[in-house]
């Protein structure tokens, strides 16, 4: 079974700058292709754990471990862990002024791959990639995320997704604050990843908006720092009827 | 008794450019009437407040030499800024925003100090009024200390009065010290007659959480000066100031406004709303200092100036100085005339020029007026506002 | 593509800091310290004509009245008695590149001064220490009536008594002490001069090379372009580092004229011995243009602040400024604008960083006089933090005079994130590109006024500061 694991979370606990600790013994276990939920009520602790897969230095781990391909990754630097397949689209994605949004990707392209980038043929992929996702061409030009409204910022992250083709993606809150149009050509982007890829996924998310147009293997439930409960792909279902309540009272 | 005085007052914390003459301003004005040198009485002191009257000037800067090592705590790393002149008030008890020329002029004359003790953990919700009432030809000299123990809070409100036409001399030095905790809310409003002399000289230490709020308005007088330095010492103190001023005629006002950041998430907020006209002169000298060591920390320095004669002449240095890579400082400045784009709006709505600038002038001042925290005074400034426009 | 820019191949620092070694029977030196007899002796030298010998004297006499200023960095490591104010070689200046003695010749090379001009410039001067060691003018733009020369000939030439009429006219030897220092032991630079309505499509370079060690370099630049023509001048400069003082007083004065526009970019990377005090000033005329594009990378202790005079009713000025004060440097940069024109314009906005205990100084004034109705001033300074062992100071100053001006500010100053840093590192950056990255971002709106060659050099400059070598 293991061997064939991409990310492995085994017993994992997290404190922000060496406080209290927010996340407690979090197991999860990622094949290759497969699409995981990870669903909580606010301030359950899901973007603490994207931001600990992915090594923000501000989250501590205080136990566990997290395997990436068989390998240890706990103490490895987030640049490292993004070289090494992993992807993580932010809640907020940071605004660079100074840099463009094409010349970021291409930078982030020629790091993770050392390869140098030919540009007529990145220029043709970054352009049928904006396509997918309904972002107008001079988006490319702009300076990375500065000016972008909420669903702009998404795409660009999906757009970079898309441009990058990590092994496995975190997903944090892709969703939130995007009206129904917006959600639909951002879960258009994340098929076409699931699409072209034998890519894993997991999608942080409150509310099941995003999910209905994908496939998913796995939903896990988090309340307070733990997994209470995983459930296949009809468990988004039945949250968004019935919400969290039947878990937070557990 | 008569007085000369000759005095180096509001210096920048760092030199510039000396064509623009606005390192450092003078107070030179011979055989000036003293006639008072202690500060009136209180209009009652409320339940814990203690009061010591008549303490000469350097006794009653002993609570600050006593703590000078924590209020100037060393930060251990070298590196003034060029053009520092920060040696020059180390005589002081405590730095103020006029400096060591006020404490000269205050123990030279032997002007007594009154000191206002708020004793721990007490809230006193009435505030301590200081009414000055100052007759024509008058002229006076008063210090205080307010000394605010662990976790108190106090209002002073000082009230400078005269008639619209008086003429003589009003210097003040009001000096502060928030211990753990505690906070001081001191308001001071300026409304002397055309013909007055007047220096307003603060300066303020903030230990851990200690806070001091400023609501100053400056609109009377000839010749104004004003300075204040606050001391941020202690972790998470905070200084807060709102400053309205209007200057007519041929007046001045010079100011030196000094948020000094060396405890660590400690936070300065100073705005500026004012108004010059006829041959008015300002000039506002305002610095963020943030040392090394005060990482965290946030400041901010607004002025917002509103030009309304050819004849005016504005001087503004908003200054920021920076050791430490963890801090947030920033700066911002307006100054012209009414906007074009306002004025056209108003006209639309059937109000002339005269009648926009009116409701501007108010609306800068009122917007510091309305925060004094005692409803008589706020009244009867607003009403002396109404009475100049 | 310009867009390329952040990834450059590793920089070799050694492309400014090689010495030659100067064979000492090439050249001539003057003894060190400066006294009547020297300043008679460069005149001397120069073949000035009278007045300009008399101007020389009355200089140095300003300079032994005028006190240092009290405001800027410490210039205490600085003694006259050991600079020499006059090193030259003894060649004399070549109009042929091939001429040019063959040790001048590598300097520049290494530089890339020659190819530069075969590429991308109307025309070329280099200095050598004290002298102007080459000069050259593309044909087409000599055709044009454009006359790009060293002062010195210019002032026994056809243009002398324009030269008598503006030299130090502009910056008077009152100015400050190192203008009159200046004044006294002036030599080369360059002398432009572009007739009505001429358009220079290419930009015009001039290189600095100090080379000497404990020698002082005084350059004289005196631009100006008439009515209705067009002109980017680029200055650059370089030394290499010695352990003894270097001191630069150039002078630069730029006479902007009626529909005129002339564009003076700089990217100033001085070696870090060097006392960079230099005073650069421009006077426009109705509806003129002065744009200052302005880089300081280099030298132990700057003061430098161009000047813009708006003399003429609707003229113009835009500076764009970066600077960036490293381990042992102290730069006091800005800007100076007066406002005496009507409808008259500025824009300042500059950038800096500090980092290893290097001392930023942004310092700057805005003057709008009384005669300047519906004046528009704009001011804006970022400062980036790099660590805490730095300084980064902001010190402006306004003067406004009339309340028909509009006048804006806003000052910022924060360090890079730890989230941008993260988020950057999240797409597979190391922590170093990352950081590097971020500070070209906040350099980009200066990078992005310089032709493209300079854009690459001041990035390069950049990455090879925040490298910490």
């Amino acid at each position: 079974m293991s061997e064939q694991s991409l990310l492995q979370v085994k017993d994992l606990s997290v404190s922000i700058d060496n406080e209290l600790p927010i996340l407690h013994n979090i197991n999860l276990d990622i094949k290759p292709g497969e699409t995981h939920v990870l669903m909580g009520p606010n301030g359950a602790g899901k973007s603490t754990l994207g931001f600990t897969l992915m090594g923000n230095p501000h989250y501590n781990v205080t136990d566990g471990k997290i395997i990436f391909e068989g390998q240890d990754i706990t103490d490895l630097s987030t640049d490292k862990r993004a070289k090494a397949g992993m992807f993580l689209s932010f809640q907020n994605p940071y605004e660079v002024p100074g840099i463009s949004l094409s010349s970021f990707i291409r930078n982030a392209y020629h790091a993770q791959t050392g390869a140098p980038v030919k540009l007529l043929a990145f220029q043709k992929q970054l352009k049928a990639a904006m396509e997918i996702l309904s972002m107008d061409e001079s988006y490319a030009d702009r300076d990375l995320n500065v000016g972008f409204s909420g669903g702009e910022k998404k795409k660009a992250e999906i757009l970079q997704l898309l441009m990058l083709s990590p092994k496995f993606a975190i997903l944090d809150e892709t969703d939130s604050g995007l009206d129904v149009d917006a959600v639909r050509t951002v879960s258009k982007g994340v098929e076409e990843y699931q699409k072209k890829k034998d890519g894993a996924l997991l999608i942080i998310t409150h509310s099941t908006k995003i999910l209905e147009s994908l496939h998913v293997d796995y939903t896990h439930v988090l309340v307070k720092g733990n997994i209470v409960h995983t459930g296949d792909g009809t468990l988004v279902e039945e949250i968004n009827e019935k919400g969290f309540e039947r878990f937070i009272q557990d | 008794m008569n007085a000369d005085l000759n005095m180096k007052v509001n210096v920048l914390p760092v030199y510039t450019y000396n064509f623009l003459h606005v390192n450092d301003s003078t107070i030179n004005s011979s055989d000036i009437k003293i006639d008072n040198f202690s500060t009136p009485s209180a209009n009652s002191l409320p339940n814990g407040v203690e009061l010591k009257k008549d303490v000469s000037f350097e006794e009653a800067g002993s609570i600050f030499r006593k703590n000078k090592d924590r209020i100037m705590v060393s930060t251990g790393v070298p590196g003034e800024p060029n053009g520092d002149t920060s040696g020059r008030d180390d005589g002081q008890a405590l730095r103020t925003g006029m400096g060591i020329d006020v404490d000269k002029l205050m123990i030279e004359l032997g002007v007594k100090t009154d000191i206002f003790t708020v004793s721990e953990n007490t809230k006193v919700s009435e505030p301590i009024i200081l009414h000055y009432d100052m007759a024509d030809g008058e002229g006076s000299l008063s210090a205080q200390v307010v000394h605010a123990c662990k976790n108190s809070e106090v209002t002073v409100i000082m009230d400078y009065n005269s008639d619209k036409d008086a003429s003589g001399f009003l210097g003040v030095s009001t000096r502060l010290l928030a211990e753990e905790g505690a906070r001081i809310t001191l308001v001071k409003t300026q409304l002397l007659g055309k013909e007055f002399l007047h220096f307003d000289d603060i300066g303020a230490a903030c230990f851990d959480k200690g806070e001091v709020k400023l609501i100053s308005l400056e609109l009377g007088g000839k010749q104004n000066w004003n300075g204040c330095y606050t001391n941020l010492v202690g972790k998470e103190s905070a200084f807060n100031c709102d400053m309205g001023y209007l200057c007519r005629d041929d007046h001045s006002l010079d100011l030196n406004y000094v948020a000094d950041h060396r405890g660590k998430k400690t936070n300065a907020l100073m705005q500026f709303k004012g108004v010059l006209m006829e041959e008015a002169q300002k000039t506002l000298r305002f610095t963020i200092d943030f040392k090394n060591g005060s990482a965290g920390s946030a400041g901010d320095e607004q002025e917002d100036t509103l030009l309304l004669s050819p004849d005016v002449v504005n001087r503004t240095m908003p200054i920021i100085l920076c050791q430490e890579e963890d801090v947030d400082g920033r700066h911002g400045a307006t100054i012209g005339q009414l906007g074009e784009d306002l004025l056209f709006y108003m006209q639309s709505r059937g109000i002339d020029e005269e009648e926009a600038k009116r409701i501007m002038i108010k609306a800068r001042l009122e917007s510091v007026s309305r925060l004094i925290p005692d409803d008589e005074l706020s009244q009867k400034v607003q009403y002396y506002i109404q009475g100049i426009v | 593509m310009s867009e390329n820019k952040q990834i450059v191949a590793d920089i070799d620092r050694s492309l400014y800091d090689f010495k030659d070694v100067e064979n000492e029977k090439d050249f001539y030196r003057m003894e060190e310290g400066l006294t009547k007899e020297t300043v008679l002796k460069v005149s001397e030298e120069k073949n000035d004509p009278e007045w300009m010998r008399d101007f020389r004297l009355h200089c140095l006499d300003l300079y032994e009245q005028i006190k240092m200023p009290n405001w800027g960095p410490s210039i205490e490591g600085l003694d006259m008695d050991r600079i020499s104010s006059y090193v030259r070689h003894k060649s004399d200046m070549k109009g042929k590149w091939e001429d040019v003695p063959e040790d001048i010749k590598n300097t520049f090379e290494k530089l890339g001064i020659p190819q530069a001009e075969r590429e991308s410039l109307a025309g070329v001067g280099a200095q050598y220490d004290s002298e102007l060691v080459y000069h050259n003018v593309k044909d087409e733009v000599a055709a044009q009536g454009v006359i790009y020369t060293d002062l010195e000939s210019a002032l026994h030439g056809e243009y002398a008594d324009m030269i008598k009429e503006h030299f130090m006219k502009l910056v008077p030897p009152t100015d400050h002490k190192f203008a009159a220092l200046h004044g006294a032991v002036w030599s080369g630079g360059s002398f432009v001069y572009v007739p009505k309505g001429v358009k220079v499509d290419i930009p015009l370079q001039s290189y600095f090379r100090l080379n000497a060690a404990g020698a002082g370099q005084f350059e004289h630049t005196l631009i100006i372009v008439d009515e209705g023509a067009d002109l980017h001048f680029i200055e650059g400069c370089s030394a290499p580092k010695y352990n003894v003082a270097n001191l630069h007083a150039g002078c630069v004065e730029l006479f902007v004229g009626k529909n005129a526009r002339l564009r003076y970019s700089t990217i100033e990377n001085w070696s870090k011995n060097m006392y960079n005090l230099n005073t650069k000033r421009a006077l426009v005329e109705e509806n003129g243009i002065m744009e200052w594009v302005s880089g300081s990378f280099g030298s132990h202790t700057s003061y430098l602040y161009p000047m813009t005079i708006l003399k003429g009713n609707d003229s113009k000025m835009e500076f764009t400024g970066i600077t960036f004060a490293g381990k042992g440097q102290n730069l006091d940069t800005g800007a100076k604008v007066v406002h005496q024109g009507e409808r008259t314009t500025s824009v300042i906005s500059t950038k800096s960083i500090s980092k290893d205990g290097g001392i930023g100084t942004y310092r700057s004034s805005v003057t709008i006089q009384k005669t300047a109705k519906k004046a528009k001033a704009s001011v804006s300074c970022d400062s980036l933090m790099l660590d805490s062992i730095s300084r980064a100071d902001t010190i402006p100053a306004m003067d406004i005079r009339t309340d028909d001006a509009d006048v804006g500010h806003e000052a910022k100053i924060g360090r890079i994130s730890d989230e941008a840093v993260f988020y950057l590192m999240s797409r597979g950056i190391s922590e170093e590109d990352a950081k590097a990255m971020i500070v070209s971002g906040f350099a980009n709106p200066v990078s992005k006024e310089l032709p493209l060659e300079y854009a690459v050099e001041m990035n390069n400059l950049i990455k090879l500061e925040m490298s910490g070598h």
